[in-house]
């Protein structure tokens, strides 16, 4: 009976699975007919219009995560916060300078220096902007953006933001205060703000200043809050906030209330697709531009797929590709053809060698000098990045004003440690690099050794102490690799078994483990294992970037609480660090002669010791259809800030 | 036969116990630092007061700071959470919180097991179909020119790996005839509803399923070929052929039933898998399922959700092999399962 039941029941599993069978065919010779339709429509539709949406495709996962900066978000997500997320009091224009928006602030922001050192910002938002429902955007809902991102809640919420730039922020955050007393709302339209004296000057002191409307009800959907101000400071009244309803603001979708130039039709985490439509309410960027382009699509695509969905129009635009081989070539190819365009930048950052700086042969400048000596980087640049590369000779970005202003003082005073091994010999020999193992001089082949001091030796493990007691060093550097790593295979080829490396006496010794292995010896971060907190390696391999705010005051600070998380080169020179402070937190903000200055000796004194050695600097292409016309990109200029110049040729 | 049943039980519960302490101290063995992680890309605009706080936020948060044990207690809800003094692990339902989608693991997972399931259903409907046929064919005319070329065919099907029949699939069906989608799950900006909505999604699932319906043929075939030959050679099937049977009877009432021992372990751990997605095929075709939210989480370091996943593997398959037992008793009444 069982049996006959089972049987029963496989019978008429076959029996469904037939019928799917049967019916999946015809589905799909509808759906096909439907599509074959559809692009017959779609041909007969090229040549007079195409539907004014375009098709992003994005190789991040869409989280759904819209959170405000406070949080991490990924590419994608932040790429959907900004479309539908603008007028904020600060923002960057094409070439990354900071500016003040003025499609949000009434006149310039005035600034006025108080006794105890602080400074107050008056700023004046222009009267009639709205949020994409049509309500009107006040000064109470700049003022409610500090509220919310300052308030106890919001640092439960794993957000941490921290308030110390403001007077009297910390101690609302701390929950010691209900009011910000830096912060006082004026009038309707106008608030101020006041800086910490510790904090100034700043080159970049408008950074402190911006702030987005930020409608409250989406962060208390159980509470009226209300923003006031008494005299005292700004304060919420009506309730409190919580942690849970902050958190939740992140994940709403439907109805969701922004005041952008694009605002949510649809987001689905399921299908990965994010649709975007115009906001009739946006007044337009900085420069008073408003998209036309009526429904932006954003799906996810994989890499290895995603070329291929460009060319059968699955998507419309591909988006800052990287790799020379796999992605640029083919999507050249797709250029080629006819159909497609493309826009091409330059990366704001690099691939580096990094050294530790404080301990065995990478402490000494020389020896950094003759790696970058020993090492074709022009060569490397060209065939890691298939040619789509270039080399840097410092931490800048090839589109920084500072860097397009220094052509001059670059080729006077930058060393680009071009490719000569006999240099790199000579500078070793010239810092002592001349002896073997047994303290006799150096023979010329195997290893160079170097007397060290009892300081210099450190814990270094390769020592070798003679009988005499003096200490030696071995040229010896170990270095740390990530795994799977292109960069990591080509300069084991172009540098650590170059017969180059092995004839200047020098041994790089490479130890290839996980990328999150590599941080935790580089950041010497003992708290995940002690053997962490041992220096191990001497050089790295990794990556870097840049924002438009260019501030290294922390990088090289010598402090120790900066040693490791910050200053990861463990580099401590008196010069490199009071420059890269002074270079932002002795400036006034608007005095770009002076920074450009200290940017420059900056950049001489780290090209002279040279904790890094950048190896290459992307050219990164963004292909699109060749419809999409007036699209233009940079490191600084990313899709969401281009998009709103493109258009639609032909479009409905 | 109860007796047994609550005897596996037990015995799934303590293994389920095993692998949950062993699953968790290999993930937490990784020399990761997920706060870290969080906070790595970020930490060019903060500044080391904010970064510091952020980082120790996270820490905290996450518990990284507390004995493994304990996590992992907290984890499996024996022990009180930290903050609230409430049990809030794996036996109260709650399976984590995902770093990476901001979620707890109970939000992520539903929907993805939603798009597995939908692929999956067609696909195992879709190769039984075809193999069961295809094998009792093929056993029947052992050794005939179709036979040997099923047999050719089912190997290559086998031996390929399935990446490589995605990327020929996806050329041949996507980028050369542009009958299908290279991927994704519908019409980006469509908004279709009903039969649409239907249609869309099934021109979008073709190409994959297609695929996964292809690379699991092999197998399955060859199977039920070995089986069917075994069961045609039996006494019984000359005798059913002596009395006269047609060989349709023969084929099907006699030599398929007993053929089906063998196979229906097979055919109930297909059903099983059900659950499971391709990591492959979901992350080659942008599917949003199981496989790709495994892959994902195991990327990103988000552990919780790599755990999370993996003990629901776990969990599937602990009750998949005692329905797989269960179901010989059915098929076989000479196989006890209560002993």
């Amino acid at each position: 009976m069982k049996k006959k039941l089972l049987s029963m029941l496989l019978a008429a599993a076959m029996t469904v699975s037939l019928v799917a069978c049967g019916t999946a065919p015809q589905e799909k010779t509808e759906s096909s007919t439907a599509s074959e339709a559809s692009t017959e429509e779609v041909a007969e539709e090229t040549a007079e219009s195409r539907p004014n949406r375009l098709i992003y495709g994005s190789t991040t996962e869409i989280s759904g995560d819209l959170g405000n900066a406070w949080w991490t978000n990924n590419a994608t997500d932040k790429k959907i916060r900004d479309l539908i997320n603008d007028y904020n009091v600060i923002t960057f224009d094409q070439g990354g300078a900071m500016l003040v928006n003025s499609a949000v602030v009434d006149g310039e922001i005035e600034s006025v220096e108080n006794e105890d050192g602080s400074k107050t910002f008056t700023v004046k938002i222009k009267e009639g902007l709205t949020y994409n429902n049509g309500e009107a955007i006040t000064a109470a809902d700049y003022v409610a953006y500090a509220l919310v991102a300052y308030s106890p809640a919001t640092l439960e919420a794993a957000a941490g933001v921290v308030a110390d730039s403001v007077v009297g922020a910390q101690a609302y955050q701390n929950g010691e205060s209900n009011v910000i007393s830096g912060l006082r709302l004026i009038d309707d339209y106008t608030y101020s703000i006041t800086i910490v004296p510790e904090y100034l000057p700043y080159f970049y002191e408008l950074s402190f200043v911006d702030l987005a409307p930020l409608y409250l009800p989406m962060y208390s959907p159980n509470a009226t809050l209300v923003v006031k101000d008494d005299g005292e400071g700004v304060y919420l009244d009506g309730g409190e906030l919580n942690a849970d309803d902050v958190n939740a603001s992140r994940f709403i979708y439907e109805g969701r209330v922004s005041a952008g130039p694009y605002q949510i039709k649809k987001l689905d985490t399921g299908t990965l697709q994010a649709e975007l439509v115009l906001n009739p309410n946006y007044v337009g960027n900085f420069e008073g531009q408003m998209p036309s382009i009526e429904t932006l699509v954003i799906v996810k695509t994989e890499s290895a797929t995603a070329i291929d969905s460009l060319k059968t129009g699955a998507v419309d635009i591909l988006d800052t590709l990287t790799d020379g081989n796999l992605e640029i070539n083919p999507a050249l190819d797709l250029v080629d053809q006819g159909g497609f365009t493309y826009v091409d930048f330059e990366r704001n950052g690099y691939g580096k060698l990094q050294f530790a700086c404080d301990f065995g042969p990478t402490q000494f400048p020389a020896v950094r000098q003759a790696v970058a000596y020993l090492l074709d980087r022009n060569e490397f640049a060209n065939q890691f990045c298939a040619g789509y590369g270039s080399v840097v000779d410092g931490p800048y970005g090839l589109c920084m004003w500072m860097y397009q202003d220094s052509q001059e003082f670059f080729a006077d005073n930058i060393d680009s440690y071009s490719y000569d091994p006999a240099k790199a010999v000579e500078l070793l020999e010239a810092d002592g690099w001349v002896l073997n193992a047994d303290g006799t001089e150096y023979s010329g082949t195997g290893t160079r050794y170097k007397e060290v001091t009892k300081e210099e030796a450190g814990t270094y493990a390769l020592n070798v102490t003679l009988p005499d007691g003096r200490i030696l060093m071995p040229l010896h550097i170990m270095w740390s690799s990530s795994e799977d790593n292109p960069v990591s295979e080509l300069l084991v080829v172009m540098l650590a078994n170059g017969q180059q490396t092995a004839d200047a006496g020098m041994v790089i010794e490479q130890t290839v483990m996980s990328f999150t292995d590599l941080l935790n010896y580089m950041y010497r971060d003992a708290s995940v294992d002690a053997k962490y907190g041992v220096p191990t390696y001497g050089m790295f391999n990794l990556a870097t970037g840049f924002t438009q705010l260019y501030d290294q005051s922390y990088t090289y600070n010598m402090e120790e609480e900066y040693m490791g998380t910050y200053n990861n080169n463990f580099i401590k020179d008196e010069q490199l660090a009071t420059l890269a402070w002074d270079m932002v937190f002795g400036v006034e903000a608007g005095d770009d002669t002076t920074y450009l200055d200290k940017w420059q000796q900056f950049m001489d004194r780290w090209n002279e010791l040279l904790p890094d050695v950048p190896l290459y600097s992307n050219i990164y292409y963004t292909v699109h259809a060749d419809w999409l016309e007036g699209y233009d990109q940079s490191s600084y200029w990313e899709f969401e800030d281009a998009v709103l110049y493109a258009t639609i040729a032909n479009a409905e | 036969m109860k007796k047994y049943i609550v005897k596996r039980i037990i015995y799934m519960i303590f293994v389920f116990l095993i692998v949950s302490v062993l699953m968790y101290l290999l993930y937490n063995l990784i020399p990761s630092d997920p706060a870290r992680a969080e906070l790595e890309g970020l930490k060019t605009s903060l500044r080391p007061a904010e970064y510091e706080q952020r980082y120790q936020n996270l820490r905290e948060q996450m518990g990284l700071d507390d004995p493994i044990l304990l996590r992992y207690a907290r984890w499996m809800g024996f022990a009180p959470e930290k903050e609230s003094g409430e049990f809030h692990g794996m036996l109260q339902g709650y399976f984590g919180y995902s770093n990476f989608f901001k979620k707890d693991v109970t939000e992520v997972l539903p929907v993805r097991m939603k798009n597995t399931m939908m692929i999956n259903i067609f696909v195992t409907f879709l190769a039984l179909a075809i193999t069961i046929p295809l094998g009792i064919f093929c056993a029947v005319r052992k050794n005939g020119k179709f036979d040997n070329l099923v047999q050719f065919l089912t190997i290559i099907g086998y031996s390929v790996p399935i990446y490589i029949i995605a990327l020929i699939f996806i050329w041949l069906f996507a980028v050369k005839l542009q009958w299908l989608p290279v991927s994704g799950m519908e019409t980006p900006g469509s908004n279709y509803t009903g039969i649409q909505a239907v249609m869309d999604k099934i021109y979008y699932l073709t190409l994959p399923v297609l695929i996964m319906t292809f690379a699991s043929l092999g197998g399955m075939t060859r199977y039920v070929r070995t089986a069917m030959i075994d069961a045609l050679g039996m006494d019984y099937i000359r005798t059913a052929r002596a009395k006269g049977l047609r060989e349709k009877v023969v084929i099907y009432s006699h030599a398929w039933k007993n053929a089906l021992l063998p196979v229906v372990t097979v055919i109930i751990g297909w059903f099983i898998s059900i659950f499971s997605g391709s990591v492959i095929v979901e992350t080659t075709f942008t599917l949003n399922g199981m496989g790709q939210v495994y892959y994902l989480a195991l990327r990103n370091s988000d552990y919780e959700l790599a755990l999370a996943t993996q003990m629901f593997y776990c969990a599937v398959s602990l009750i998949g092999q005692l329905i797989m037992d269960l179901s010989y008793g059915l098929v076989d009444p000479r196989v006890r399962v209560d002993k």
